[in-house]
């Protein structure tokens, strides 16, 4: 059996970013971009003594899902907690650009075939700037944000966040940026991670120890009632290509509903959302959860997949007219 | 502080084999593992290897457990390159057999 099939059924949160990488799109269809042979590792890790990888930490490819031209970065959360340097950041904004190229000459050839039009997934495990390259890397950050931009109207682009370090600092801001969110139960998704809040602001305010009250905080279920993620999938590469070739066979138009940036009426949609919260001042998520109808709120972190997936209640959505994105 | 960079040269043995790929990758540079990139390369049939590691004062283990890799693949004209981030001896072994059986099965991860 090839190590494709195998892969659908290991777990994401384990997984190495090759296999996922590898793994996401259809069977053999993967081809890494500036892979491990090309040897191009960090030049300022060795000045400070830090291990090197010739990926840099991170896998960029394309293949193709549904003969849909896919591009593909994943990040390795074991290289450096997955942070963003300077190789790795231009790495990622690479796939951006060659994406953007190929959409510009596929659009020109057949105009208006959507099905073949590339996408972008983007399969986060950072915890955002790689500190010892700390300037290259939040340049990378902004590039990346900007080439998100340059996708719009073009180009869907999927954040997968599933995996052990989740996505926290800099690229948590990124991953939420994308067009539609898909996290498992175990994906995180943060802006200063839980050890840096309790390192600033006291035990009392936030105990990193407590892995329950993170997950409650930042974990994937928390996140899908917020509507911060789209879908919530099983811990297996296999549910998250799945829920990905879903995604990717639907109008450009119906994924870009999903976004939870990028226009005054989202702007004003998540002022709301901070407006409840300042009313009803929450103590816990479980507050959240409850103030959005689910009656069971007590129970939604020990609840399986399918018992949560039928029960939970998520934020409801303000009606928005979306024809401006048409525009473009 | 710095990185430091570890070569080695050692004999094939007698009528080594090739690489059955060009090259081939294995492992992740997580803390306490190391990753290697098995490579073809025209050595008049030697083996070179290049370790990038953090640790100080271990030469003497590379080589004796390279040395050991290089008798057992049995591969010549090969060209190791590993990056490590203070792998054990033991770990090292696993992950360049690894590669090895990789590179054979000619299968990606």
């Amino acid at each position: 059996m090839s190590h494709w099939k195998e892969n659908q059924k290991a777990s994401f949160y384990e997984a190495t970013a090759r296999q996922r990488a590898f793994s996401l799109v259809d069977e053999g269809t993967f081809h890494e971009l500036v892979g491990p042979e090309t040897r191009m590792t960090s030049p300022h890790l060795p000045v400070l003594g830090e291990a090197v990888s010739f990926d840099d930490g991170v896998v960029t490819g394309v293949g193709s899902i549904r003969r849909r031209p896919v591009f593909v970065i994943s990040q390795e959360g074991r290289f450096i907690g997955g942070a963003v340097g300077e190789v790795g950041g231009a790495k990622i904004v690479g796939v951006f650009d060659l994406a953007l190229q190929l959409y510009d000459r596929i659009n020109k050839k057949h105009p208006g075939v959507e099905n073949r039009l590339p996408a972008i997934v983007f399969s986060f495990e950072t915890g955002g700037v790689r500190l010892h390259e700390a300037n290259a890397g939040l340049l990378a950050h902004a590039e990346v944000m900007e080439k998100i931009q340059q996708c719009r109207g073009k180009i869907p682009v999927i954040t997968l966040v599933g995996s052990k370090v989740g996505c926290f600092g800099g690229m948590g801001f990124v991953s939420v940026a994308c067009d539609l969110v898909i996290m498992s139960e175990l994906g995180r998704i943060g802006l200063t991670g839980p050890e840096v809040i309790e390192e600033v602001m006291g035990k009392r305010e936030f105990d990193a120890s407590d892995r329950a009250l993170i997950y409650r905080t930042t974990g994937g279920k928390h996140k899908y009632i917020l509507r911060d993620s789209a879908y919530l999938v099983r811990d297996t590469i296999g549910s998250f290509r799945q829920q990905l070739v879903e995604v990717l066979c639907m109008p450009y138009d119906k994924i870009v509903l999903c976004r939870s940036i990028g226009s005054m009426e989202l702007v004003e949609e998540q002022l709301k959302v901070v407006a409840t919260a300042v009313e009803n001042k929450p103590r816990d998520s479980k507050d959240v959860w409850r103030y959005y109808g689910n009656e069971e709120w007590d129970r939604i972190p020990d609840m399986e997949y399918d018992e949560f997936m039928e029960k939970a209640v998520v934020r409801p959505r303000e009606r928005r007219n979306w024809k401006w994105w048409q525009k473009r | 502080m710095a990185l430091q960079q570890l070569l080695f040269t050692f004999n094939s043995p007698e009528n080594p084999a090739t690489l059955p790929e060009d090259w081939t990758h294995s492992g992740v540079v997580g803390s306490g593992d190391m990753e290697v990139l098995l490579s073809r390369k025209e050595l008049g049939g030697k083996v070179e290897a290049k370790v990038v590691t953090p640790v100080n004062g271990f030469d003497d283990i590379w080589e004796k457990v390279l040395q050991r890799f290089v008798d057992e693949a049995g591969l010549g004209n090969l060209s190791i390159e590993i990056n490590d981030n203070n792998a054990t001896p033991y770990i090292v072994m696993t992950r360049l057999r690894q590669a090895l059986l990789e590179a054979k099965e000619g299968g990606e991860e």
